[in-house]
């Protein structure tokens, strides 16, 4: 298991923050650059001194602020992927595997390399040079040096970041599974939202050196509690309302836009599922941009339950489809189509169309806990 | 063929060429005329032993090596204190590093001279403990050291720079320590450039003059390098004379070979 807190002040930025991931368990943290995401990682492998807090790797304290503990890195026996995987390119594929393990006989070492040859399926580029190696191979070759060493957790730094998407997707099952068969302490960074509901147990969002949020990834990602987690993970849209109907026995409630409409136009409302909130109390909606169907006429018989008439504002690519940007009732509203939609639906913008999604894909997002 | 070479997007080419083969004559017609004069030596090969030349290129050679084996030791660590530090002492230290690249050698051995002197300000000191400096061997060295050593310095720190402090990083969180680090992955890494550096001050070192016989004097098997002997056997032994010129020519070329060689080893855009 790894746990502790840091807090760490660099030039004009301040990281503070606390983990904890038990062994098999991945944890990710997750938020925009900048965010102290990769600090956090250089403080557990001891490649940054924090100003205060303490950290656990496996059943050692490795730094305890308060207590004057200090455990150099190459003490710590903590795995560190970085982003551009630094294989040394004096090295061979089995050199780079073999350069931090110790100890045991040469035999032993040699058998230990094949195994992770065969485990990683680098059978055949043993003797090959790093640079020779593709983006997924220098990957796989990277990790297999981290775990050669037997660590008691693993880092992750953006361990995807410099493969192609397609790629991405094959490797990420891989890399799941040989996690799971390590059955260490994972902590991943990353800020590709894909990457942290697939491999993720456990999502922490960071912003700005603080922890904003943990939990399940779904929960974290999918439908987040705060404001600011749910626009840093990329819900589209989140709206002010308030409640102002109530109808408990369809487990259901309207809402009302917390702004007042342009003249002329009726206030936008919205159909969601219920909370226990108080007619008249404030609330944050959150619709992700792919839950929402365009249509062009109201759909006469439907069991969708929102119908928002508005005026497209702007079309932009967002790969793989597009984004297309509404005005309902004074409003912006962002959905998610694919370019043959686009196309056949002749989408530009000043047409008049129809946003229509499900009350269950409206979800309450906390506001602000935290005022800073 | 010259059409290739003539690429018509660059305006500097007709130029350009004029003056290549402007340059090539001119370095090369003068160190033709020295092996054909040198050839041309009936006693050439007594020129290359006789006892001047002999005992000019031993303490070349000899001089040569301390010196370098003093500018490794002592220039190494310097170089990875550069490379790794940003703080506003070691930048001025990298400015004084090179201060002898741009210094008239002649100038660094009348300074020499003016510390480890007799009238030195440190001089009557070393003299007081029976050290005597000035017109001996170590002197020679002394003024190799002054003039090569930046030579060494600039390219091990430009080495030491190129390779990645996560290289490092990654290599600490596999167990390796610091200090075995630097030797397995960091000076393996930095090898190319730094023996390049090397042969460059070695070249620096053997071609030492100004300063040597500001500092060191020119006495025969004592302080008289190859450079030093030319300049002598130039009044009396033009056949000696010439055949050091084409030894230490032999050496120049074996330098800019490593160098070559050395070019194309380096890591770069795969660190």
């Amino acid at each position: 298991m790894t746990r502790g807190w840091v807090r760490c002040s660099l030039a004009d930025f301040v990281l503070e923050t606390e983990w904890e991931a038990s062994p098999g368990q991945v944890l990710v943290l997750y938020g925009p650059s900048g965010a102290g995401k990769t600090t956090a990682l250089r403080a557990i492998a001891g490649l940054l001194r924090p100003d205060q807090g303490r950290i656990e790797v496996g059943e050692r304290v490795v730094y305890d602020g308060a207590r004057r503990v200090w455990t150099p890195p190459h003490k710590r026996n903590v795995g560190y992927l970085t982003q551009q995987y630094n294989l040394f390119p004096h090295l061979t594929v089995s050199g780079n595997i073999r350069y931090g393990m110790g100890g045991e006989t040469r035999q032993e070492r040699q058998t230990r390399v094949e195994e992770l040859v065969s485990v990683f399926r680098l059978e055949g580029l043993e003797e090959r040079r790093t640079w020779e190696l593709s983006g997924g191979q220098q990957q796989r070759v990277a990790l297999a040096r981290a775990l050669a060493v037997q660590p008691a957790a693993l880092l992750l730094d953006e361990p995807f970041s410099s493969l192609d998407a397609e790629l991405r997707r094959t490797l990420r099952g891989q890399i799941r599974a040989i996690l799971e068969q390590a059955n260490i302490p994972v902590v991943l960074v990353t800020h590709d939202r894909e990457e942290a509901l697939a491999l993720g147990d456990e999502v922490q969002v960071l912003d700005r050196g603080r922890t904003l949020d943990r939990g399940e990834p779904l929960r974290m990602l999918g439908q987040p509690g705060q404001g600011r987690v749910a626009r840093l993970v990329g819900v589209e849209n989140v709206l002010p309302m308030r409640v102002e109907q109530r109808y408990p026995q369809d487990g259901s409630m309207v809402c009302v836009s917390a702004d007042d409409p342009p003249p002329g136009h009726p206030a936008l409302r919205l159909e969601v599922p219920l909370t226990d909130l108080e007619i008249g109390q404030p609330l944050l909606v959150g619709i992700r941009a792919s839950d929402v169907i365009l249509a062009g006429d109201r759909l006469a018989s439907s069991s969708a339950r929102n119908q928002l008439q508005g005026t497209v504002t702007g079309v932009e690519l967002r790969p793989p489809g597009y984004q297309v940007a509404l005005e309902c009732h004074g409003v912006p509203f962002r959905c998610h189509i694919t370019g043959r939609s686009l196309s056949e639906m002749g989408i530009r913008p000043g047409m008049n169309l129809w946003a229509v999604f499900k009350a269950s894909s409206c979800f309450m997002v906390a506001e602000e806990n935290t005022a800073d | 063929m010259f059409r290739k070479v003539i690429n018509p997007s660059n305006p500097w080419a007709p130029a350009g060429w004029a003056a290549t083969v402007l340059y090539l004559v001119f370095i090369g017609l003068p160190v033709l005329a020295m092996l054909v004069r040198a050839g041309q030596q009936s006693d050439f090969a007594a020129s290359l032993t006789s006892s001047l030349t002999v005992q000019a290129l031993q303490l070349s050679l000899i001089t040569s090596a301390v010196s370098m084996a003093v500018v490794v030791v002592f220039g190494t660590p310097l170089a990875y204190l550069l490379a790794r530090g940003d703080s506003v002492a070691l930048k001025a230290v990298d400015a004084v590093v090179e201060l002898p690249i741009v210094l008239p050698p002649v100038v660094a051995g009348v300074a020499m001279l003016m510390a480890f002197g007799r009238q030195g300000i440190v001089g009557p000191a070393l003299t007081g403990m029976g050290i005597h400096l000035p017109f001996t061997a170590i002197a020679v060295i002394f003024a190799q050291v002054f003039v090569a050593a930046p030579f060494y310095i600039r390219a091990a720190k430009l080495g030491f720079q190129s390779i990645g402090k996560e290289f490092e990083d990654v290599s600490q969180t596999l167990g390796v320590s610091p200090w075995s680090t630097f030797w397995r992955l960091t000076l393996p890494l930095a090898a190319p450039s730094i023996l390049g550096g090397l042969a460059l001050a070695w070249a620096r070192a053997i071609s030492e003059f100004g300063a040597t016989i500001m500092f060191a004097g020119n006495l025969t098997g004592r302080t008289q390098t190859m450079p030093l002997a030319i300049l002598t056997a130039m009044e009396t032994d033009i056949g000696s004379a010439l055949a050091m010129s084409a030894l230490l020519l032999a050496g120049s070329l074996a330098v800019l070979a490593i160098l070559g060689v050395l070019a194309r080893r380096r890591w770069e855009g795969r660190l």
